[in-house]
């Protein structure tokens, strides 16, 4: 039983591995995809915020004679630059133009109460520091005004003044880490990223080991070989599967690579939580996705083998790219935590599961069920697939 | 020996789903399509002795390719036996298969293994040792002529290189009993001409053939005797001379046409 199987895979892996378009999917993209991904989104992020704190900013400026000293603020830093002549009827198509950037209108300061300062700017643009920035010289303006209030009151020390302003405040002590919190913001990403590439590197030779070897004529002569059916499947799941694992193995080295090179390099909180991922926690994201690639291999083996030609399959495999993909970004969104009940939902569990273990918080009671509900998913998918590769219907279906 | 007796087939036929074409014309009167089945092969029997050849006829759809591939323990029958040298081909198919060697006209081969490569795969499945395997494929080579590309992707071989190394693949393992299901379709003169010396060796060698085929030049040439089906019932059984003789022809291509087109019963005409 065993020579025969391992007949099988040695021909299929020997095939796979001629094939360019396989190994582009299998080797190439995770290994050079997600440190290319990673490097550019963080250099990207990195120089859109530094840009967005740094650029000069023109503005329009409204009734300035209402707070001159406002405007002193504004003159006193850099980044700052006045625009005059635009009216105040024509704020908005001056923004979409590009006039300026930011628009402040000074309303006549009440007599009792706050003074509103409208700020007009775009507020689509995500990476936009316009608000943070003007409001920096608001707040401290008005705090200037406030100071210069309470100390006619009296109230000439700063103790004073701020418990009077606030006179109680809450002091919040986290007891997440670092890592926790921007795990919890970004960590979602990864998994999907394994997650997919682990379903690329099984499609291409799922796809080639049974609709292309019955489109090519070549099924039906090795159906004649005396090798019983289920050994036949299980050479070519074994193909299929260390194809995904291959994938997935060689996204995680990928990934373990960039961290590598650039994460001594990353600035605060973020390298920090980069550093802090250690090998043992990639180790166990392959293990998770070991039955993962399991699952991919037997799904897309029985629909494979049911499609009548290599287009035919990757029509049938194109839906299921979305079924993979649900389940996966379940887990980015909110309020979805792992849990038992999560830890039984194929795929999100797996998903959650990295998750958690690039956060640091893994529960591994949970991590040992989720792996044993994976499996045993995969061995039931494995069961219908050589059940279905028996079938006449599914075998000769013209 | 092989032993066909009143073998059946039918298929379920597919159920009308939501995205199913109506069909463009009437379905034409076929008495093997009786809903919810499709009898493609109603009660065929023959018998085909070592050390001669037995040519299967049939026009297209005739059910020659599923009689085959029962034969060759790829389809099961519904009902009927068949069996070779005592082997039942339901009972036991894999002991069937190691006996038996399969060529088809449409057999494609592993475009990215060499021929080598592919014959050994074949080799190994069948539980040839590794030493045997070498040897005849060198032996097998040399009678081909493959020698020249016996080592090249499979990709870049011509339509008759293919050809011949399917032959070298369906003998790996030295067969008793060889199915061609019309092996020639597609093929130059001179590959088709290597073929067909390849069946009378095998029937010379004391192999029992079943060759399928549209070519009556094929089987006056080979043909020991002759199975015609039509609509999935036999039509004839007996010798070259014994279809022109009954159909009163003097030519197969009349024999066949007047034999596929009587009306009536199976084996009337025989």
């Amino acid at each position: 039983m065993l020579h025969n199987i391992l007949t099988v895979f040695a021909k299929e892996l020997r095939e796979v591995l001629r094939d360019r378009k396989t190994l582009i999917f299998m080797c190439v993209l995770p290994v050079a995809l997600i440190p290319l991904l990673a490097s550019v989104s963080v250099k990207f992020v990195t120089e859109a915020n530094e840009k967005a704190r740094t650029e000069t900013l023109e503005y329009a400026v409204y009734h300035q004679e209402r707070m001159p000293e406002l405007l002193h603020g504004f003159d006193d830093v850099t980044g700052f630059a006045r625009v005059d002549g635009i009216a105040q009827t024509e704020i908005a198509a001056a923004i979409e133009d590009e006039r300026i950037d930011f628009a402040l209108v000074i309303p006549e300061p009440p007599e009792v109460g706050a003074a509103h300062i409208e700020l007009h700017y775009n507020t689509a643009s995500q990476t936009s520091k316009i608000d943070d920035r003007v409001e920096e010289i608001v707040d401290a303006y008005a705090k200037k005004v406030q100071t210069d209030a309470l100390t006619q009151l009296g109230l000439t020390t700063a103790e004073a003044r701020e418990g009077i302003l606030t006179p109680v405040v809450v002091d919040t002590h986290s007891t997440a880490d670092m890592r926790e919190v921007i795990g919890e913001a970004a960590g979602g990403l990864l998994p999907y990223l394994f997650i997919i590439f682990c379903f690329l590197g099984c499609l291409y030779p799922a796809i080639d080991l049974a609709a292309g070897e019955k489109e090519r004529g070549t099924l039906e002569t090795l159906l004649l070989a005396p090798v019983p059916r289920v050994q036949l499947v299980i050479g070519k799941f074994l193909v299929v599967f260390v194809a995904g694992v291959t994938a997935a193995v060689l996204a995680i080295v990928g990934m373990g690579a960039w961290l590598l090179s650039e994460g001594q390099e990353l600035r605060g909180a973020l390298g920090e939580v980069v550093n802090s991922v250690s090998t043992l926690d990639l180790v166990l994201i392959g293990a998770m996705l070991i039955p993962t690639a399991a699952i991919f291999a037997a799904m897309l083996l029985s629909i494979s083998i049911y499609a009548k030609s290599f287009k035919e399959a990757q029509s049938y495999t194109a839906p299921l790219n979305m079924i993979v993909i649900l389940p996966v970004a379940l887990a980015m969104m909110p309020g979805v935590e792992l849990d038992g009940t999560w830890a039984m939902v194929p795929l999100t569990n797996t998903s959650l599961a990295i998750k958690e273990l690039i956060k640091g918080t893994m529960d591994y009671t949970l991590l040992v069920l989720i792996l044993a509900s994976t499996t045993i998913l995969a061995g039931l998918l494995l069961g219908f697939c050589t059940w279905w590769f028996r079938r006449e219907d599914v075998l000769f279906r013209n | 020996m092989l032993i066909v007796e009143d073998l059946q087939k039918r298929f379920r036929l597919a159920k009308k789903g939501l995205f199913s074409k109506k069909p463009k014309t009437a379905v034409v009167s076929d008495p093997r399509h009786q809903p919810p089945w499709f009898h493609a092969v109603r009660g065929v029997s023959f018998q085909a002795q070592p050390g001669t050849i037995v040519g299967l006829l049939g026009p297209n759809g005739a059910g020659k390719t599923t009689l085959m591939r029962m034969l060759s323990t790829a389809l099961t029958p519904t009902a009927g036996t068949a069996s070779f040298a005592g082997i039942d081909i339901v009972q036991n198919p894999l002991e069937v298969r190691r006996k038996l060697g399969f060529l088809s006209g449409t057999t494609g081969l592993y475009g990215r293994l060499t021929p080598r490569e592919m014959i050994t795969y074949y080799g190994r499945l069948h539980g040839v040792d590794n030493q045997a395997i070498t040897t005849r494929i060198a032996e097998m080579s040399r009678n081909l002529e493959m020698d020249s590309f016996l080592d090249r992707q499979s990709d870049t071989l011509s339509a008759g290189m293919k050809q011949k190394v399917s032959i070298a693949r369906t003998l790996i393992h030295d067969p008793e009993i060889v199915i061609f299901d019309e092996p020639t379709t597609g093929l130059d003169v001179s590959a088709a001409q290597t073929v067909l010396d390849f069946i009378g060796e095998c029937c010379q060698r004391g192999k029992t053939v079943v060759f399928s085929t549209h070519h009556m030049h094929e089987v006056k040439r080979l043909c020991d005797s002759v199975v015609l089906i039509h609509e999935g019932a036999r039509r004839f059984i007996g010798t070259v001379d014994d279809m022109l003789e009954q159909t009163a022809c003097e030519h197969l291509d009349q024999a066949f046409l007047k034999l596929v087109h009587t009306q009536g019963n199976p084996d009337h005409a025989a």
